[in-house]
């Protein structure tokens, strides 16, 4: 067996005898079901959800706001991004405004967005956007100022002007900061649909998990939390998928 | 084919090198030699416009794009083949792409990295990526070839080797060389002339000497000559002198 195998064959054991402790602690009653129902129990509920369907809506709305705030906060990022690191006046503007924005939990603008856009998906597609947008900013306004200048020279003597610099260096050298960062700004950009969805909404994954809140369902919160992490897992996985296809070279 | 008069390079308030004066024939092979931070690379940059000096001249007898320059590092893009980074050049310069596919063939064949096309820089050897960095420059064709200590990080029998094929290379093409090194060994085996630049700051070129051996030349065989023993000693009395206190 592969080391790869055994290790994975050992995590699931450890969760299967972390599950099987807790369905037994539930169960015999050291658990209160209210607080803490047993895995059994949630399963139940989750098998509902998916079955009847009810989920579907729900996790559509949740993943269309966070994939169109994911094109539009990369879109948004790179163009600030590209624009700051090439005209320093602009960069005397954008920088400390991103740096304020990027210090701040940008969570907290969710109920801005509510008064401005209203409970609809536009709230929730600008708070993703902005999460992403953010940290797309400073990977390209950093790859771009930090690119080795070694190879910027190497061009230049090889007759290179600034278009060839831009092609040659400049963009691949982002793009590598980007995709480095790709995985979190998907992250990002689910967290800014569901926290969105959570502060006021009437559709996606965060206004169900709010719905299993305010009614005190534990079993459905947990449900909901594994629909996202198995959501967010995936979708990592796809990620990493595009980063070692488009940077072959430093994973070759 | 070169002319450097009355070069001042400097960062600072204090220059690093000042008023120099250099000259190299068409087909003359020129090293450089001088200590740490005594601004001999400044003057390479100088020639390729990459750095703009504080006073001086510099003449050339051929277009600055006929200059190919061979960095101290390799500097190969990461993201580009062993065929794209030798293509380079070339595709920069327009040259139509059956003609880049030609000549690319001819120095990966000529250079021995035949069937490495497809890798990236960072799965080569130290030795390879120089050879990269070399079919790169000689792809263009250069009729003056500038080099920044090329071959400093490889290990001595990779380093002759690649120095004695360049320098078999620059003798049968009559290309004009400025070669900057610390190795007075290397610089003696390979040149015509010698120039020795003082200690900075304030640089300037306090000898030059001719290399009295007969071409074509073997690195090794080149270190056996009469004249060989005696130069490296004065090189080295004139680099060991303490540089008097301003």
């Amino acid at each position: 067996m592969t080391s790869a195998r055994a290790r994975s064959l050992r995590r699931g054991i450890a969760l299967a005898l972390l599950l099987g402790l807790w369905e037994t602690l539930a169960r015999i009653g050291w658990f209160d079901p209210f607080y803490a129902p047993p895995p059994s129990h949630v399963a139940q509920v989750l098998f509902e959800l998916v079955a009847s369907g009810e989920i579907w809506p729900h996790l559509g709305a949740t993943a269309t706001a966070a994939f169109a705030g994911l094109l539009l906060g990369l879109g948004l990022g790179i163009g600030l991004g590209f624009a700051a690191a090439l005209s320093p006046r602009l960069a005397e503007l954008l920088e400390p405004v991103m740096i304020l924005l990027n210090a701040i939990p940008r969570v907290i603008l969710a109920p801005l967005f509510v008064i401005w856009l209203g409970i609809g998906l536009a709230s929730k597609l600008a708070l993703a956007t902005i999460l992403v947008a953010v940290l797309i900013f400073f990977s390209v306004y950093n790859g771009i100022r930090e690119v080795d200048q070694r190879l910027v020279e190497r061009v230049r003597t090889l007759g290179g002007g600034r278009r060839v610099l831009m092609r040659e260096v400049y963009i691949p050298s982002v793009t590598a900061w980007v995709l480095g960062n790709f995985k979190v700004a998907v992250g990002f950009a689910f967290t800014g649909a569901v926290v969105g969805e959570f502060v006021a909404s009437s559709r996606g994954l965060g206004y169900l998990l709010q719905f299993a809140q305010t009614t005190y369902n534990a079993a459905l919160t947990i449900a909901l939390i594994f629909v996202i992490m198995v959501f967010v897992l995936l979708l990592f996985a796809l990620s990493e998928r595009l980063e070692r296809r488009l940077l072959a070279w430093r994973y070759s | 084919m070169l002319r450097v008069s009355g070069l001042t390079v400097g960062y600072g308030e204090d220059p690093v090198i000042e008023g120099i004066d250099l000259e190299i024939a068409a087909g003359e092979f020129v090293s450089l030699v001088g200590p740490s931070g005594s601004g001999k690379t400044s003057i390479l940059r100088v020639v390729t416009e990459l750095l703009v000096p504080l006073a001086g001249v510099v003449e050339l007898d051929a277009p600055v794009r006929d200059v190919g320059f061979l960095f101290q590092d390799d500097a190969l893009l990461p993201w580009r083949t062993v065929r794209e980074n030798v293509a380079l050049g070339l595709r920069i310069r327009e040259v139509p792409a059956a003609a880049i596919d030609e000549q690319v063939e001819h120095w990966l064949a000529r250079l021995g990295l035949a069937g490495y096309e497809g890798r990236y820089p960072g799965q080569l050897s130290g030795g390879q990526r120089k050879r990269v960095a070399i079919a790169q420059v000689l792809a263009l064709k250069p009729r003056l070839l500038l080099m920044d200590e090329p071959f400093a990080s490889l290990d001595a029998i990779v380093r002759t080797r690649i120095t004695q094929e360049l320098l078999e290379w620059v003798e049968r093409e009559h290309l004009t060389v400025l070669l900057v090194t610390h190795d007075l060994e290397e610089a003696i085996s390979a040149s015509d002339a010698v120039y020795v630049l003082s200690h900075g700051p304030r640089a300037t070129i306090q000898a030059r000497h001719v290399v009295d051996i007969p071409r074509p030349r073997r690195l090794l065989e080149s270190r056996r000559h009469p004249t060989f023993g005696p130069l490296v000693q004065q090189l080295w009395t004139e680099l060991s002198t303490e540089p008097p206190r301003r």
